[in-house]
Formats: C-alpha cells, sequence, structure tokens
C-alpha cells in the first residue's frame, strides 16, 4: 500500500515530535549542556524537518492519498498479512501453554495446507518433520530452550 | 609469518570447514531461490552462528553471502528472474544467451568470474586493510565521530530512490538505537516503562523482522502458484567458459577491482557494483552494440564486480567498525556480541584472527566453483522446491530464531512489529539499508559524540580541531547538502543507475 509522501512525510514529523516530548525531561551531565537528551532532541528535530519537506513534497505533487502499487493483488497480500500475523501471536500466547512441538506443528500443518495445496495429508507429514527437524537443530544441538510444554514426558523422559 | 601459520591452523579445523561447506550450501539455495535474498540468508543464519566461536561465525556469513550471490544468477539465467537483486542487471543478457543454446557457457562464466571477482577483493581486502588499519590506530572519538556520520550519510546518497526517504530511514533507525539505557549517562529512555526494553532492542528481531519477515510478507502471496518449472541444463556443456573468461580478462580484473571499491563505499553493496561495472564495461567495449542481446562481455565483469563488492564491504567493517552494507553490518553486530569490537586495534591484537577472516575469503570463494557448477547442474530441482513449503518453514525459522537470541517472546514482538513497519516502509520506497545502519551505527556515533564533549569540556569547535576529523567533517557536510538539496529540488521522474538498481530490487 503505497500512502502520498504527505501522509508517511506526517508520520515521520509525528516520531520526531513525539522524540523531542519525550526526551524534554532527560536531564543533561554535571556541569553540561549536553547529555541523554542531546541525541534525542537532534534527531526529533531532523525527522521533523525531514518529515516536513517529504510532506510538502507530497503536497506539491498532488500524490493520491493511498494506492495499491504492488506486484500481488490486496486480496492475497491481506490474507498473507493475516496469516504471517495470526501465527506469531499464536507461537507467543500459546507456546508457553501447550510446548514448541504442539504449536509449530498445528501452525505449519495450517500454513502448508493453505500454501502448498497438497491436501490435508501431506501437509501434516511435512509438518511433523519440520517441527521435528527444527525441534532437533535449536533445542539439541543450539540449547535453545524451546518449551516442550505437553510433550515434557515424551522428549525428556 | 607466525601469525600466518596461526591463522592457517585456526582456519583448517573440520569444525571450521564444515561451517564453510555448509553455509556455502545453504547460501546457495537461498540465493537461487528468487525472492530470497543474500541479506535474509545472513539474517536467518545470526541465530546459529550466535552458538559459534567468532572465527566460524564469520566464515559462515561470508560462505553464505558469497554462494548465495553466485546463486542468485541461475534463476536469472535459466528464468529471467534474478535471484538476488546483485544478479538484476545481467538476468536478460544471461537469460538471451540461454535462448542461443549458450545457457551452460553464460552460467559457467557467472560462477569463474564470480570466483576470480571474489579473490581479487580479497586480494586487495588483505593487502590495504592492515595499512588503512594502521592509519587509523591515530584516530580519536573525534574522527569516528564523523567517520560513523560520514558512513551513515553516503548510505542515504547511495541507497537510491529519493534522498529525503532515505535520511528518514536512517533517523527512524537512530531512534530505535536510542531505546533503553544510554550508555553515557545511564539514563533510561523511551522504555515506555517496560521492563524488556532496558536493555534496548536487540540487533537479531530486528534484523529478522526487517530482512526476512518483511520479505516473507510480500513473498507469501504469491507462494505455491505457477511453480516456476525450469528446464534444466544438465545436459548443457560448459564449453567455452574458460577461453571466453581469458577473452575478457580486462573485464574480470576491472570488475573485481571497481567492484571492491564500490564495495568499500559505505551503503553500495554487491549490487549497486554490478550495476556500474556493467555499465562502465559497456562504454569501454568495443562492441556496445552487441549488449543486451546476449553477449558474454558484460556478464564478464559484472560478475566479477559483484563478489568483488562483497570483500571490499569488509574493509570499512574490519578497519574502522564502520560497516558498509547490512551484510557487514550483521558481522559487526555478531562480533560485538562475541566481545570483539571490529577496529584498527583488531588487527594489532588479534592478527591471526584478520588473517584467517581472510584466508576464509579466499576458501570460500575457492569453494564457488565446485558447488556453482554443482547447482548449475541442480537447478531445475533447486527451482522447483515449492515455495509454499518453504515461506512457512521460513517464518517458522524466523519466530525461533528471533527467539533465540535472549530467549525472549518479547523479542518475537520485536520482530513482527518490525516487518509491518518495513512492509510499510518498502511499500513507500523508503530504502531499509540506512535504518539497519543507523540502529548500528547509532550507539557509536552518540558515545563518540559525547567522548569527545566530555573530553572538551562542551566545546563544539574541538570536534573539528584536527586535521582529518576537519577532513571527515567537511565531507559529511557535503553530503547532507546534497541530501537536502536533492530533497528540495529534485524533480520526479529523472533516473540514476542506483535508482534503476533500487527498483529492480524490489
Amino acid at each position: 500500500m503505497r500512502t502520498s509522501d504527505a501522509v508517511s512525510g506526517t508520520m515521520a514529523a509525528a516520531l520526531g515530535a513525539a522524540l523531542i516530548v519525550a526526551s524534554a525531561d532527560l536531564s543533561p551531565l554535571p556541569r553540561q549542556v549536553y547529555g541523554a537528551g542531546t541525541f534525542p532532541k537532534v534527531i526529533g528535530g531532523l525527522l521533523l524537518l525531514m518529515g516536513g519537506l517529504l510532506v510538502a513534497k507530497g503536497l506539491r505533487q498532488r500524490q493520491p492519498w493511498c494506492r495499491w502499487t504492488s506486484k500481488v493483488a490486496v486480496r492475497p497480500f491481506l490474507l498473507a498479512l493475516v496469516a504471517v500475523v495470526a501465527s506469531v501471536v499464536a507461537y507467543v500466547l500459546l507456546t508457553p501453554v501447550l510446548g514448541f512441538p504442539v504449536v509449530a506443528f498445528v501452525l505449519l500443518s495450517l500454513l502448508f495446507r493453505a500454501y502448498h495445496r497438497r491436501g490435508w495429508g501431506r501437509a501434516l507429514l511435512i509438518a511433523a518433520l519440520a517441527t521435528a527437524v527444527i525441534w532437533l537443530l535449536f533445542a539439541q544441538l543450539l540449547h535453545v530452550p524451546l518449551d516442550p510444554g505437553l510433550l515434557e514426558q515424551v522428549l525428556y523422559p | 609469518m607466525s601469525e600466518l601459520l596461526q591463522a592457517t591452523s585456526m582456519v583448517f579445523q573440520w569444525e571450521v570447514i564444515l561451517v564453510i561447506i555448509a553455509a556455502s550450501l545453504f547460501g546457495l539455495f537461498m540465493g537461487a531461490i528468487p525472492g530470497l535474498t543474500a541479506t535474509m540468508a545472513t539474517a536467518l543464519l545470526v541465530p546459529v552462528t550466535f552458538f559459534m566461536d567468532p572465527l566460524p561465525a564469520i566464515a559462515a556469513i561470508v560462505s553464505a553471502t558469497a554462494m548465495a550471490i553466485v546463486a542468485g544468477d541461475i534463476p536469472g539465467a535459466l528464468l529471467r528472474m534474478p535471484g538476488t537483486p546483485a544478479s538484476a542487471v545481467y538476468a536478460d543478457e544471461a537469460f538471451l544467451m540461454g535462448k542461443r543454446g549458450k545457457l551452460g557457457l553464460a552460467l559457467g562464466i557467472n560462477v569463474t568470474c564470480s570466483m576470480l571477482g571474489g579473490v581479487i577483493g580479497v586480494a586487495v581486502l588483505a593487502l590495504f586493510a592492515p595499512r588503512i588499519a594502521e592509519f587509523a590506530l591515530e584516530f580519536t572519538s573525534d574522527e569516528y565521530f564523523w567517520l560513523a556520520l560520514l558512513g551513515l550519510s553516503c548510505a542515504i546518497l547511495v541507497a537510491g530512490g529519493d534522498p529525503l526517504k532515505g535520511a528518514i530511514s536512517m533517523l527512524i533507525g537512530l531512534s530505535l538505537a536510542m531505546v533503553g539505557m544510554d550508555s553515557v549517562s545511564g539514563q533510561v529512555r523511551f522504555t515506555l516503562g517496560s521492563y524488556d526494553l532496558l536493555a534496548g532492542i536487540s540487533l537479531l528481531p530486528v534484523l529478522i523482522g526487517l530482512f526476512a519477515i518483511t520479505e516473507l510478507l510480500r513473498s507469501l502471496p504469491t507462494a505455491g502458484r505457477g511453480a516456476s518449472r525450469a528446464d534444466t541444463p544438465r545436459r548443457e556443456g560448459f564449453g567455452g567458459v574458460v577461453s571466453t573468461t581469458w577473452r575478457y580478462k580486462g573485464g574480470v580484473a576491472r570488475g573485481g577491482l571497481l567492484g571492491t571499491m564500490i564495495g568499500a563505499l559505505p551503503g553500495a553493496g554487491a549490487d549497486i557494483a554490478s550495476w556500474i561495472s556493467y555499465a562502465i564495461s559497456r562504454k569501454l567495449s568495443r562492441e556496445p552494440q552487441k549488449y543486451g542481446t546476449g553477449h558474454p562481455e558484460g556478464l564478464v565483469s559484472a560478475s566479477a564486480a559483484n563478489n568483488a563488492a562483497l570483500s571490499g564491504a569488509y574493509i570499512p567493517a574490519l578497519v574502522f567498525g564502520i560497516p558498509g552494507d547490512t551484510v557487514t553490518a550483521i558481522i559487526i553486530g555478531v562480533l560485538t556480541t562475541k566481545g570483539i569490537t571490529p577496529g584498527p586495534d583488531v588487527f594489532t591484537e588479534q592478527g591471526a584472527l584478520v588473517n584467517a577472516i581472510f584466508l576464509v575469503f579466499v576458501l570460500a570463494n575457492l569453494l564457488l566453483l565446485p558447488l556453482g557448477f554443482m547447482a548449475i547442474k541442480g537447478a531445475g530441482r533447486l527451482l522447483a522446491v515449492p515455495t509454499g513449503v518453504l515461506y512457512p518453514l521460513i517464518l517458522m525459522f524466523c519466530i525461533v530464531g528471533a527467539f533465540s537470541a535472549n530467549n525472549s517472546m518479547f523479542d518475537v514482538w520485536v520482530m513482527l512489529g518490525l516487518g509491518l513497519v518495513g512492509v510499510f516502509l518498502m511499500e513507500n520506497d523508503f530504502p531499509l539499508g540506512p535504518l539497519i545502519l543507523a540502529f548500528i551505527l547509532g550507539p557509536i556515533i552518540e558515545s563518540n559524540f559525547m567522548r569527545s564533549i566530555l573530553k572538551s569540556d562542551g566545546e563544539l569547535m574541538a570536534f573539528v580541531d584536527r586535521p582529518i576529523a576537519m577532513v571527515l567533517a567537511g565531507l559529511a557536510i557535503l553530503v547532507w547538502t546534497l541530501i537536502i538539496a536533492n530533497g528540495i529540488w529534485k524533480r520526479p521522474g529523472r533516473g540514476s543507475p542506483t535508482d534503476a538498481a533500487a527498483s529492480q530490487a524490489r
């Protein structure tokens, strides 16, 4: 989705303003005018300036406020966006309860089924294999503490 | 000499060699599949390198990127779809050669010249980096401040497109870098009361979010549709590769040297090196009319240039600790987490490690030949990997990778957030390179600025009272004037080669 430069410029300027406001109460170093607040203020100021220039450019060129310029159509893009966001959210919320193997297997099965389109049997099979490989690589080889969750008794008898 | 021996014994251990081969295969795979870039390969490798010693970690990244750039040529020649942006300039040329029955020749030249260009790049790196490092030992925080600022500013200019957007992208990166506890005063900034943000935003989730999730969100919508079936060049002979390369040996040398120099410039990487090298070779050619019709000459120097640029980018990264492109930015991040701060001191204190890194470069580039030819033979199978399986797998790798750096779910949120921000920025032509460079250079710029200001007791003029600092400051101010002037007066629709490179990369 492509917005007018006026929109993205406004967002940049807003970020700059927020930086300046948020750094107002950072105190300078003892007996100095500079300190933890110096850089945020400089960067906030520059963001305001550059954002302002971008807004001016967008308005001058009369760019449309919002249009779709991407090569993929809107619907598949939104579906992919939902799929990715939902997967990450589900992973973060469910892994502490159900554990990595279960969550990864279910998520991968759903995604394979949705994008590979070769039926449930194959999706489940590839998902099981992939989950096992990721578990072996990260949990066993690299010692990343992935949560075994429900399968704790099975994986670490 | 003893350092060289020590370096050799560091490199020739089965563990390091195994890592080089495995990472090369990984890079080969990532590069050959259109839509997956060398930077994405690096971002996905980093979680694994966190658990390695410094040398194998660097070896993994070096070999994966070198191989990815070469493998990117394969779908370019077979499907007219460059595997990575660095192959975009000559994808048409190679494809046309393939149409005329010279597929083996085109890809053979790609692999051979990439190897030669890479070796030239390493030679220049090994020859000049220690000399520059000696010179850089004199630098104080003043010079480092200006150097880092100059590096960032050039990155904006070189990123192509609208410099104003590059500048905003950089400023966003600097803002992200300031979150957490300030290293000089110890004050806590912009954490919004979050405990997880006290130590700042970690590099890895930012990297994976910006370079892997962003690409994934742009590629996933087309996954599983119209599998890219390609004719395998199985019976394709590689005849004429050596003789053609020899005929254009000048082009190889020029591409190699030019590529190294362009790679050493901050912000300009393999893609820009191959564009410029292709353009120059066309200009100097005796038969420029043949370009674009399936003529190998441009292929030769551009293939040499993009791999040479990879090595060139390590000159500023190793010597000053100032990365020239996204991949070296990642390397610096990885080294820093391992307690090694890249800079001139590394050359004097850890000479063996530096030499070992050069050796790894040579090995990785030599390995391009066998693996490259193997990849060409297996190209059909490689390209038939179903994207509908691949992309969900990459998503799972991203999640686990982001989690693994600090074993924190918070980092997974950061990854997702940055991925969404990255898609919005990309769709609106904000380059992501300056953002990640700024994120890594931000603390360097700020701490050197504060150090200088404390030394001089608040006197701003102290920043320019040393000759080198003055020159660097002049250059930085010049670049910024260009950026702002460009932002105000640039007329729309005026394209430069870097614009073309940027638009091809999308």
